[in-house]
């Protein structure tokens, strides 16, 4: 192949790159959709109670499925870090030890869980798929036996004595906590996946990991860290789902897994290089959480909510992805 | 003359910002067989995908026994009796010969297969074109690569072809099969067939082909008689240079001894391998497959655990234990396999080219972006890298280009070895020589390189000193001039008249 020694620019306008462009329409057309059919979708209220009670902690889990993906690699245990953080912050507390110690052992309990894959994946050689599959299952049957077959615990206000209420519903110069948490990890993982070395190798290592390798990319490294990220990003969200819902319900993590994994794909709809990006996962997850409080403000039952979405996804991902390959 | 079987004009096709073809003719006659040769890149499957259906054309007419077809695709041109025996694509390995001819063409009795006449036609067909008895039940596992191709050619003939398109037909083939194919190929040809032969062997294409379309660049740049015009100068009107310009080695002078080698062994690939680097030095590494020689560069490079023997490097005993242990060393790999090995297709140049001197771009851990951006620019100007931008993806560049990606790669970091694994490989004539200046360039400024060719002229050519290894033995170390590419093979071949008769084996410098 031979290219004219000057191209330097490309064509202002192109179907390939529109086709980068259909997530952002689909989620602008959205949004217009239920402003005007959905009462009540544009007040603040409503939008403040989408990005707290759907976007905040997805966001939080599909940022770190968004560095496993980059990676080459798929977790399919977040909802084990969820719960096991979840779990373990809430039996801390309900023990009388507070909300910091809580938090640091629910946080701990997921880094066992990452650490657990990154040993799976970086010492057997298990591919990521089996390896946190079998973590699921795992993890499943530890939260049944340590809760009497999947009991809920539930705490009385005097047991909680707000350590709940300072994670969930305070607000710092009048933002919620948890947007603010949201927030900082958002920075910080699109600083580590996108700006620094480190999400460099990463990038290359889900591209073509045998070229990583070669160029001396310390590859378990890597690895390692990425799944002890995503864990631990879990393992915050699990602590803010507790700290929402004042109480811990066995299994209840895994409801975030689909969404995460489902919101990093259709966030690589947004570059031409179809890759994970911080930016992608995000309107992934809003476009996922305005659907289903969209869909509910019109009256659509959960079941016909999950169809929506079901077509909204074959559609964005149809169109953006058929553009760019008819533009071959 | 009759009317073209196939008549392509000023066909044109881009990848985007790229262009695979700028605007080629392809007319094929009835009753001829029609080469088309060209550089890799140059655009010669391109366009027989675009024929196949397998592309979409930008631009351009394409006619098929005189009628216009706009839109090509795969089943509309084989009902029109062209048929394709593609590189690569071959055949079910667990149907039997009967049933692959007549794939997707079944003859039915009522709703049924009637198995009775596939097999009477396949073995009737396979008779008379080839003068082959082979049972229409073998199954296709059980033929060698020459009974696959004939099956596959039958199958066309057996579709009523009147074109054949045959994509390097011979690269699998031993020459006795070579010459019964093309037995066959000129049999069709008589019969009034239409034959396109694309090969890279110019001998194949001056003793088969009736015509030749040599592309350069995406553009048709002549249409000649094979015989007439000869060997070089269709070499030439693909590469538009002159042959002598192909090795522009210029030899430096040698410093010290940069990598040493002793009595490297791994079983079961290589033994006793010893060995110095110098400074400057291009070291020439070949040997027949599976000989080793691959190997020993691996061994090099951490990649394989050696059984005994040393490395030193700048004097300092070293042991690899993996490839980053190799390359935070300073020693560097071109490897084979660029596919997988060599670049990350999905990702930018930028991001490739930066890829192993990321840390001088960076600092606290983040990549600075624009220096990067500069560096790579750099790099692309100075490697005359052909593409539109530092973002462009890597997959969307030619062979050639991709090579000089990989090496790029290597060019600012601080390694002093290089181990350079076929780097030639599927790389057009063009990207070779600037390949070959690269080397030069790393020599002059004081690296040591181990150059490994299967192409031994290549490494007449290029290197100082040539290191022959024989089953896992290093039977021969050649310096410069003491070495032609017949006498090299000899040795690779471990033709005992080589094995002694060179300098002994070097220890050392």
């Amino acid at each position: 192949m031979s290219v004219p020694s000057h191209t330097t620019s490309r064509p202002a306008f192109n179907l390939e790159a529109l086709s980068n462009y259909a997530v952002l329409a689909a989620f602008l057309a959205i949004i217009a959709f239920f402003a005007i059919f959905a009462d009540g979708f544009l007040s603040l209220d409503n939008l403040v109670s989408i990005i707290l009670n759907k976007v905040v902690i997805l966001a939080i889990v599909a940022l770190g499925m968004t560095l496993v993906i980059a990676s080459g690699g798929i977790d399919l245990s977040v909802g084990v870090s969820i719960d096991l953080s979840s779990m373990v912050f809430v039996m801390l507390i309900a023990a009388g030890y507070g909300g910091f110690v809580g938090a640091v052992g629910g946080l701990a309990a997921a880094l066992c869980v990452g650490l657990a894959n990154a040993a799976l994946i970086n010492k057997l050689k298990i591919n990521p798929f089996l390896a946190t599959l079998g973590i699921l299952f795992i993890g499943e049957t530890v939260q049944r036996v340590a809760t009497g077959g999947g009991n809920p615990i539930y705490l009385t206000r005097g047991q909680y004595a707000g350590t709940f209420d300072v994670i969930a519903r305070t607000e710092f110069l009048g933002v919620p906590t948890p947007i603010i948490l949201m927030a900082l990890c958002i920075v910080a993982v699109y600083l580590a996946l996108h700006r620094s070395v480190f999400g460099r190798f990463v990038t290359v290592l889900g591209d073509a990991p045998d070229v990583a390798r070669y160029s001396g990319v310390r590859v378990g490294f890597h690895t390692s860290i990425v799944f002890v990220a995503c864990a631990l990003l879990s393992g915050l969200a699990g602590i803010l789902l507790s700290s929402t819902v004042r109480s811990y319900v066995p299994l209840s993590g895994d409801a975030f897994l689909l969404d995460a994994i489902g919101a990093t794909f259709i966030g690589t709809a947004i570059n031409s290089e179809r890759r994970p990006s911080v930016v992608g996962t995000l309107l992934g997850v809003l476009l996922l959480a305005v659907m289903r409080n969209g869909l509910l403000l019109i009256g659509w039952n959960f079941f016909w909510q999950q169809v929506g979405i079901g077509v909204l996804v074959f559609l964005v991902l149809g169109i953006s992805f058929g553009l760019r390959g008819r533009s071959e | 003359m009759s009317e073209p079987a196939i008549e392509m004009r000023n066909v044109r096709k881009t990848f985007g910002p790229v262009i695979a073809l700028e605007k080629a003719d392809l007319v094929v006659h009835p009753g001829t067989i029609h080469g088309l040769v060209g550089a890799n890149g140059a655009g010669k499957s391109t366009i027989i995908k675009i024929l196949a259906g397998i592309y979409r054309k930008t631009a351009g007419t394409i006619r098929i026994f005189g009628e216009t077809i706009e839109d090509v695709t795969p089943v509309a041109i084989e009902r029109r009796g062209v048929h394709f025996i593609h590189q690569d694509r071959l055949l079910v390995p667990t149907a039997t010969v009967a049933e692959s001819i007549f794939l997707r063409n079944e003859p039915r009795f009522g709703p049924f297969l009637n198995h009775r006449h596939m097999r009477r036609r396949s073995k009737e067909l396979l008779h008379r074109y080839f003068d082959l008895e082979l049972s229409p039940d073998t199954l296709i596992s059980e033929l060698s690569t020459a009974q696959q191709k004939i099956v596959q050619i039958t199958r066309a003939l057996a579709q009523d072809a009147r074109v054949l398109v045959l994509d390097e037909p011979t690269a699998a083939l031993i020459d006795k099969e070579v010459k019964s194919l093309f037995k066959v190929l000129r049999r069709l040809r008589d019969d009034g067939l239409a034959i396109v032969f694309i090969s890279h062997y110019m001998s194949e294409i001056t003793e088969i082909c009736d015509t030749v379309t040599v592309l350069r660049n995406g553009v048709d740049v002549g249409v000649v008689d094979p015989r007439e015009v000869g060997i070089p100068r269709i070499v030439e009107m693909m590469t538009a240079r002159n042959t002598s310009e192909m090795y522009p080695r210029r030899a430096v002078a040698l410093g010290a001894p940069v990598l040493s080698v002793r009595d490297l062994t791994c079983e079961p690939y290589f033994r006793n391998v010893s060995f110095d680097l110098h400074a400057g030095e291009i070291l020439g590494l070949t040997g027949l497959l599976g000989s080793g020689d691959k190997e020993v560069l691996k061994a090099l490079f951490g990649q394989l655990r050696t059984d005994s023997g040393e490395i030193h490097l700048n004097g300092e005993r070293v042991e690899f234990r993996s490839p980053v242990a190799a390359v935070s060393s300073g020693v560097a790999k071109i490897p084979e396999d660029r596919r997988a090995h060599g670049v990350a297709a999905g990702l930018s140049v930028r991001e490739n080219v930066s890829l192993a001197s990321l840390s001088d771009v960076s600092s606290r851990g983040f990549v600075n972006r624009s220096r990067e951006v500069e560096v790579v620019s750099g790099l692309i100007d100075d490697l005359n890298i052909k593409t539109p931008g530092p973002d462009q993806l890597v997959k969307n560049l030619s062979g050639g280009n991709q090579q000089k990606v990989v090496v790029a790669k290597w060019l600012n970091c601080n390694s002093q070895v290089y181990l350079m694994d076929e780097p030639t490989v599927a790389v057009d004539v063009g990207a070779k020589i600037e390949i070959f200046e690269l080397m030069n360039r790393l020599a002059e400024e004081g690296k040591a390189l181990i150059f490994l060719s299967s192409d031994l002229e290549e490494i007449v050519e290029m290197c100082d000193r040539t290191l022959v290894i024989y089953r896992g033995e290093m039977i021969a170390d050649y310096a410069r001039g003491d070495i032609d590419a017949d006498r090299l093979l000899a040795a690779a071949s471990g033709a005992p008249a080589e094995r002694g008769t060179p300098a002994p084996v070097r220890r050392s410098a």
